[in-house]
């Protein structure tokens, strides 16, 4: 078609829509190109959005209805064993009042279509149910478009975003990205739990508008590198569960069935008893960190989010990184927009810009963070039932002597572990984290 | 629980509760729901036609509509003094002909009438219209009818939209029926809406129950609706007559009792449409396999992905014959080419509402069980003790149906008289 | 040539789907779509367009959002679109269907007189097949319904000639202009839309129609304009869960195991030995 736009945006998720929110508020001509029929038809997440993220992007989105579950003023993080639980939780007043919303669940269905409908709003063109197929190079091999799988499905761009997730058949065909390898990809599953707001609030400590988070490591994953979550929004609960797509391969585990399996042990159950299941989804999540990343840009592309293998495996955050990528590549795309340069020679920009933001930054602190859960296998398999009889025999209280007691708890944890190791282990840890 | 000026007990939306999922909003088949301000749904009353379907679809429980009171949702009040015009009394069935002969649905109708005017403490009037349709009018009698009404002219010999509209709509007018009853069939469905956009009534399509209300009078009429996942309950209230399409089979065929003569036989004049009537060029018959509509059976045999080969047709077909039905299936067995798109139940084919469903070899997606609700006894027969499809049947058998078909067979013939 | 096209908005029940693991229900929001008869509808009348020549206009009735329909409409290649959106409309049976399509049918007949109206067979949400030949009685259409295939048309003689469904077989039918086509789905097979397309129908203004535009009375439309009421509204039985037997043990015991159940209800016992004759 003889329509040219400025950019072009494959995939209508939280990179491509936070890119398309930009652009279009500044004045680009942008059409985003999703495959499913809505925005968010295809979209998976646990169900925590950042505050500052949004608000970069959106300032007023609290004004304009964002569809808020609930703002989170406790994180938990758990390590379970088969049977028992050990948890950290953070709960502070500045999450009541002034941290306001610095993060919130929300629901993915009707979040996508909020956001989209924001892009829209500030002038973006978002075409549906159509798949890109290839991407459009001219003789020097700079991209200049796309191609749909519609009849005169070509788009013309002066530059292409590409935000189409970690699955894409795009990068496979064109090779914009690496593939990635099942290494470095995880597999969640997620449920959506429906309870009686007032029971949530009780078995969660919180009230109204208030929330709270759960990240859970520990045997629950069967031995496998993965972790698992709980989320409260309004009116449900989501409890995911996500391991390493070559150990489920591999341990020839069907991912529901550890989902199950988390929703019965004895300190998730009592969060979830007699709830309603809503909604079962399941998705990749690149888990790759900081090495698995690609370059980020070529001549007329840029690569944002999911895509990107932007992922913070040790925080959980996806669409945090997605839409924060999404941010600085349309910021970049306006200053080459500018200058009238889209060449990698500007382009590169966003490369500079993702490496001075937390994005990378993060995520090149976390680098041994993925080996390091690859080479302590323990973490997941003996370490969590060690840790927690240490902690049973502590804290049983009969007439045994403490002193004594303390020695047995240590003995149970060496007895599963091994002192070098477990020596090993925490230096790894410190290291990585 | 609120009512709306109309009367209707409508449904409202607790604002606590509700999460903004919009799927109310889509659900709504009359757009009475928008989010407002707060950023939850909110119902119009005065829009709301209190039909419960935001109540069936809320995933959370933020609809507040009485599930024990829906049996009161309208205080329908005596029909006297509501009703437009005077005078309208009989419960009249327009009788379909077909090579001079009465069509079987029409006597089905004839028969639910004569139990309807008998509650009424009314008359059963046919209609009958056509060109020599003498003999038709006296089998109408023997069929129950206490008064046949007749237009006979040669005009009237083919059924045109136009003419037999207008020759019906006349009838009605000359006639005050306070009830019509016109048989679903291809040429019913037609009729029907053009009869009643003339009378300017309501009517109400393919119902599958009839009922007069005892404190009104009211003719209540019950048919499924977003494709079987609703039945409704539906009434007219001031427009006379109450109109209603019944598909053949959903009522029993009366007997015949060819000695009655005691009803008048009343002829009245056709007075042609002004429009130029179309003109049939040809009839192209359909061979007999593909124009069986599977809906018009009391009983199927609906083979499933399990059943799905050429070698188990016959063993299907006889259990299909002696249960007095025909062989249907699910979307798999027309996708393999093993029967055609017409013999399809489910949210893609049709819905169906058989007396007796046995389904061989189904495994039971949604799509298909929302078709076959409407089911009076559903029998299924598969090897996986798992499948859905146990869950929605009144009685099941887990195994080989090969083995399990004959033996049914021979057992069933046992029950036939 | 002008060409009406009539699409309703309908719910996608088909949305609803299920987990094969867990044999739960998924529903993860219930969209909204064209009905499909309707859209097949529409893809003959830009067949016969193409053919005939005709300009093409998509109608519907609905709220605010069921102009999504008529965006799909003219990224298939519908010339106008209109969407007649009244809050007066709402509630509407099939008779004040009818009737307010009619009149926006007339209204469009003010500018360019319309010669055929194009409608699906039925909605899949009601399923009632009234409000094509409504539209046809109201004002004074040749009425064709369950069209299979028009053979021609002929605009200098004003005729059409369509194949159609009826009992026992197909009827060929010929007929004076204007006329009304209610169609089945056989009739033609819905293109996709180009991307050109696509995205022009993004970017169109959709018309939009009230009661006053269409010189509609008060009294005719929506709720006050429909003569039957929804008294009651029940969900019909899905789940039944009756016993199930194996038949790994004996077949002849599981069949008259089940047998008995079926048999238990003696109605229904005597409505199958009779032949499903002469009961209720």
């Amino acid at each position: 078609m003889e329509e040219k736009f400025d950019a072009a945006i494959v995939g209508g998720g939280p990179a491509g829509i936070s890119a398309a929110c930009i652009l279009a508020k500044r004045g680009a001509k942008v059409i985003v190109i999703e495959r499913g029929e809505y925005p968010g038809a295809k979209n998976m997440f646990g169900g925590v959005l950042y505050g500052r993220a949004l608000g970069r992007i959106i300032p007023d989105y609290a004004q304009k209805n964002c569809p808020i579950e609930r703002n989170i003023v406790e994180s938990r993080v758990s390590y379970l064993s088969e049977e028992g639980s050990i948890s950290f939780s953070y709960r502070d007043q500045a999450f009541f009042e002034k941290l306001q919303n610095n993060a919130f669940t929300v629901g993915r269905a009707k979040f996508d279509r909020w956001f989209a409908d924001q892009a829209k709003g500030f002038g973006a063109l978002l075409v549906c149910s159509t798949v890109v197929t290839d991407l459009m190079k001219d003789g020097a091999g700079r991209v200049i478009g796309v191609k749909t799988d519609r009849a005169e499905g070509e788009v013309r761009a002066k530059v292409v975003l590409l935000a189409d997730g970690v699955n894409s058949p795009l990068a496979a065909k064109t090779g914009f990205r690496p593939e990635a390898r099942p290494g470095q990809i995880a597999l969640a599953v997620k449920e959506l739990i429906g309870l009686p707001e007032e029971v949530i609030d009780e078995r969660f400590g919180v009230s109204g508008a208030n929330g709270v988070t759960n990240e859970i490591l520990g045997s629950v994953t069967g031995g496998m590198n993965g972790v698992a979550f709980v989320y409260t929004n309004r009116r449900s609960v989501s409890i995911g569960i996500g391991a390493n797509l070559a150990d489920l391969a591999r341990q020839r585990v069907r991912p529901y069935e550890m989902l199950e399996r988390l929703k019965l042990h004895p300190a998730i159950e009592p969060l979830i008893k007699d709830g309603k299941p809503l909604e079962y989804l399941a998705h990749w999540v690149p888990e790759g960190g900081y090495d698995s990343v690609p370059k980020l840009f070529g001549d007329g592309f840029l690569i944002a989010g999911d895509s990107a293998m932007l992922f913070n495996a040790l925080h959980r955050e996806g669409s945090n990184l997605a839409m924060t990528s999404g941010r600085l590549a349309a910021e970049t795309i306006l200053e080459a927009l500018g200058k009238g340069d889209l060449s990698s020679a500007t382009l590169k920009g966003y490369s500079e810009r993702m490496k001075e933001s937390f994005v990378l930054k993060d995520l090149k602190t976390y680098r041994r963070f993925s080996s390091l859960l690859e080479t302590h296998g323990e973490l997941f398999s003996t370490l969590p039932k060690g840790a927690s009889e240490a902690l049973r025999q502590i804290l049983t209280v009969d007439e045994t002597p403490k002193k004594a007691r303390r020695q047995t708890a240590w003995e149970a944890l060496r007895g599963r572990v091994g002192l070098f190791r477990l020596l090993r282990l925490v230096f790894d840890a410190w290291r990585a984290v | 629980m609120a009512k709306n000026t109309r009367g209707i007990e409508v449904a409202e939306i607790i604002p606590d509760k509700c999460i903004a999922c919009q799927i109310c909003i889509g659900e709504c088949p009359v757009g009475a729901i928008e989010l407002n301000s707060d950023g939850v749904a909110q119902v119009d009353p005065e829009v709301c036609i209190g039909c419960g379907k935001c109540f069936e679809s809320c995933p959370v429980g933020a609809v507040s509509y009485e599930k024990k009171k829906r049996k009161k949702v309208v205080e329908a009040k005596p029909s006297g003094p509501d009703v437009e015009g005077r005078g309208h009394s009989g419960v009249a069935v327009f009788i379909e002909t077909a090579d001079g002969l009465g069509a079987p649905v029409s006597w089905e109708l004839t028969g639910k009438a004569s139990e309807l005017a008998k509650q009424l403490g009314t008359r059963v009037l046919g209609f009958v219209v056509g060109s020599n349709v003498d003999g038709v009018a006296r089998e109408a009698i023997a069929y129950g009818c206490d008064e046949v009404h007749v237009m006979d002219d040669p005009l009237l010999g083919r059924y045109f939209s136009a003419s037999f509209g207008k020759a019906l709509a006349d009838m009605c007018a000359e006639v005050s029926p306070e009830i019509l009853l016109v048989g679903a069939t291809a040429l019913g469905r037609d009729l029907a809406g053009v009869v009643a956009t003339r009378l300017e009534t309501g009517l109400t399509a393919d119902c599958t129950g009839l009922f007069i209300e005892k404190e009104t009078g009211l003719l209540l009429m019950t048919r499924p609706t977003f494709g079987g996942n609703i039945m409704a309950t539906i009434f007219c209230r001031q427009k006379r007559p109450q109109m209603s399409s019944v598909r053949p089979r959903v009522f029993a065929m009366p007997a015949k009792d060819p000695t009655r003569k005691t009803a008048n036989i009343v002829s009245h004049a056709f007075a042609p449409p002004a429009l130029e009537l179309p003109e049939i060029v040809r009839f192209i018959p359909t061979a007999s396999q593909g124009g069986t509509d599977i809906v018009d059976y009391p009983a199927l045999v609906v083979a499933g992905r399990g059943a799905c080969d050429q070698a188990s047709l016959p063993l299907l077909e006889e259990l299909a014959k002696l249960i007095g039905g025909v062989v249907a299936c699910s979307r798999p067995v027309v996708q393999a080419g093993l029967l055609p798109y017409e013999r399809q139940v489910g949210q893609t084919g049709k819905t169906v509402a058989p007396r007796l469903y046995i389904g061989v070899g189904v495994s039971g997606a949604v799509q298909h069980l929302v078709a076959i609700q409407g089911a009076g006894k559903i029998v299924a027969i598969n090897s996986d003790p798992n499948a859905p499809i146990f869950r929605v049947a009144d009685a099941g058998i887990v195994g080989n149906y090969q083995q399990i078909i004959p033996e049914l067979i021979a057992q069933l013939r046992d029950k036939r008289l | 040539m002008h060409f009406a096209v009539c699409i309703k908005q309908v719910p996608d029940t088909a949305e609803v789907k299920i987990d094969p693991e867990t044999n739960t229900l998924v529903r993860a929001g219930v969209e909204s779509m064209a009905n499909p008869y309707d859209i097949t509808a529409l893809e003959a009348a830009l067949g016969l367009k193409e053919k005939y020549g005709a300009r093409v206009t998509a109608l519907s009735m609905g709220p605010p959002q069921a102009d999504s329909v008529l965006r799909q409409a003219l990224s298939m290649g519908a010339d106008d679109a209109v969407l007649l959106c009244d809050r007066a409309f709402a509630g509407a049976d099939t008779l004040a269907t009818s009737y307010t399509l009619s009149k926006a049918i007339e209204t469009l007949g003010t500018v360019e007189p319309v010669d055929l109206v194009l409608c699906g067979k039925q909605a899949i949400d009601g399923d009632t097949a009234q409000t094509g030949p409504g539209i046809a009685a109201r004002l004074g259409l040749t009425q064709f319904t369950y069209v299979l295939d028009v053979e021609w048309l002929d605009p200098g003689k004003r005729r059409l000639q369509a194949r159609r469904k009826v009992e026992g077989g197909m009827e060929v039918i010929s007929g004076p202009l204007p006329a009304l086509l209610s169609v089945e789905l056989e009739m033609a097979t819905p293109r996709r839309a180009s991307l050109p397309m696509l995205i022009a129908s993004l970017r169109a203004e959709i018309k939009v129609w009230d009661a006053k535009a269409i010189g509609a009375r008060a009294d005719l439309v929506g709720i006050k304009g429909s003569p039957t009421w929804v008294k009651a509204i029940a969900s019909p039985q899905l789940h039944r869960a009756g016993p199930k037997w194996d038949a790994a043990e004996s077949v002849s015991a599981a069949v008259s195991a089940a047998l008995g159940e079926l048999f238990s209800d003696r109605d229904f016992e005597a409505g199958f030995a009779k032949g499903w004759k002469a009961e209720g």
